[in-house]
């Protein structure tokens, strides 16, 4: 096995040589006997090495590698990306802005408009929703009126 | 794999399937043992995952993963983690053999299985002998059938060297074999 031409031969029984260098390499192998030796060793072991069963990985490795992605943590560029997505950002600015227009609609907020501070316009308010009261019990005669009227005063007595 | 970078979990899960096996085969011969082929399986398709930005378009996908895979297994050994075990040639006959099952109408025949354990197990111990980058080289040529250049890119090497490295873990199994046939195996070795 000292022939120069040995190193090649392996490459040579892959078909991995150049075509120049491949023509070389069997004009070699018809004279020399020891690199025919070692062509033939070499092509028998790729056909005992292509026997080997083949390695079948368990079932469970797809499972493993998607929960171990799972529990990978998420950057903070990666959070902020899924944030800005138009399906996301659009519902949410939304419903954002939703939201605001009815608590300025709504909702007197701690910074109440000024004539919700008025005692007259208050009163007035309080005798709106009496009236509702009336016209959702269909009261007519002036003795349930006053009853209705004294609701109030029969909670706070309680 | 631009979509895997992308995060497009559907893609890579695509990916897995396509091609789980080729690493899981790499890894089980690199370190010859089940368990730890499964790991190392694992763990390079979440590097994968996370370095997706990484790869570059005009190399080749399956060159891009066995470069990982190569890179991840050669680390791993030299840390000392993953010691290469080869459990075919350390489990007694008629044990499991790393997970390997003898494949093929032939196979359930004993001669033809205690056979084929022989074989496995002095192309095992071809295996342990080589260094890390034979073992590879060689790995990635006969049981994937990757190209010398495929070989050499993934191995950060140039096409010669792979010659090389091939020619001289191939000429390692060939003596294995030929101990197996003229019946001189180590008893160590032949369990």
């Amino acid at each position: 096995m000292s022939c120069h031409f040995e190193e090649d031969l392996t490459a040579y029984v892959d078909g991995e040589l150049p075509a120049a260098r491949r023509v070389e390499v069997e004009a070699h192998l018809g004279g020399c006997t020891g690199c025919r030796a070692t062509e033939a060793l070499l092509r028998h072991t790729v056909a005992r090495v292509a026997e080997l069963p083949d390695f079948v990985p368990s079932v469970n490795t797809r499972r493993a590698v998607l929960a171990k992605l799972d529990a990978l943590p998420v950057p903070w560029w990666e959070r902020l990306r899924t944030l800005l997505r138009p399906g996301v950002l659009v519902p949410s600015a939304g419903l954002a802005v939703a939201v605001g227009l009815a608590l300025v609609v709504v909702g007197p907020g701690p910074e109440a408009p000024e004539e919700l501070e008025d005692p007259a316009v208050m009163e007035l308010a309080a005798n709106l929703e009496l009236v509702e009261d009336y016209e959702l019990l269909g009261l007519d005669s002036p003795e349930d009126l006053e009853v209705v009227a004294s609701l109030h005063e029969l909670e706070v007595a309680q | 794999m631009l979509k895997v970078a992308a995060g497009d979990r559907r893609a890579f899960a695509w990916l897995f399937d396509r091609y789980h096996a080729s690493v899981a085969r790499f890894a089980f011969r690199f370190v010859g043992d089940r368990e730890r082929a499964e790991e190392l399986t694992q763990d390079i398709f979440v590097k994968l995952y996370r370095n997706a930005k990484a790869y570059q378009p005009t190399a080749r996908f399956k060159t891009f993963l066995f470069r990982v895979a190569t890179n991840h297994c050669l680390n791993e050994v030299r840390r000392g983690e993953y010691r290469v075990a080869h459990t075919s040639s350390e489990a007694p006959d008629g044990e499991e053999t790393g997970g390997v099952e003898m494949a093929g109408p032939d196979g359930d025949r004993p001669d033809q299985a205690l056979a084929g354990r022989e074989l496995e197990r002095a192309v095992g111990d071809a295996l342990r002998s080589m260094s890390d980058r034979e073992r590879a080289a060689f790995t990635m040529c006969r049981f994937e059938g990757m190209a010398y250049r495929d070989i050499a890119e993934a191995l950060e090497a140039s096409e010669s060297a792979v010659k090389s490295l091939i020619h001289r873990a191939t000429l390692a199994v060939a003596r294995r074999i030929e101990e197996l046939q003229a019946g001189t195996v180590p008893a160590r070795s032949r369990g």
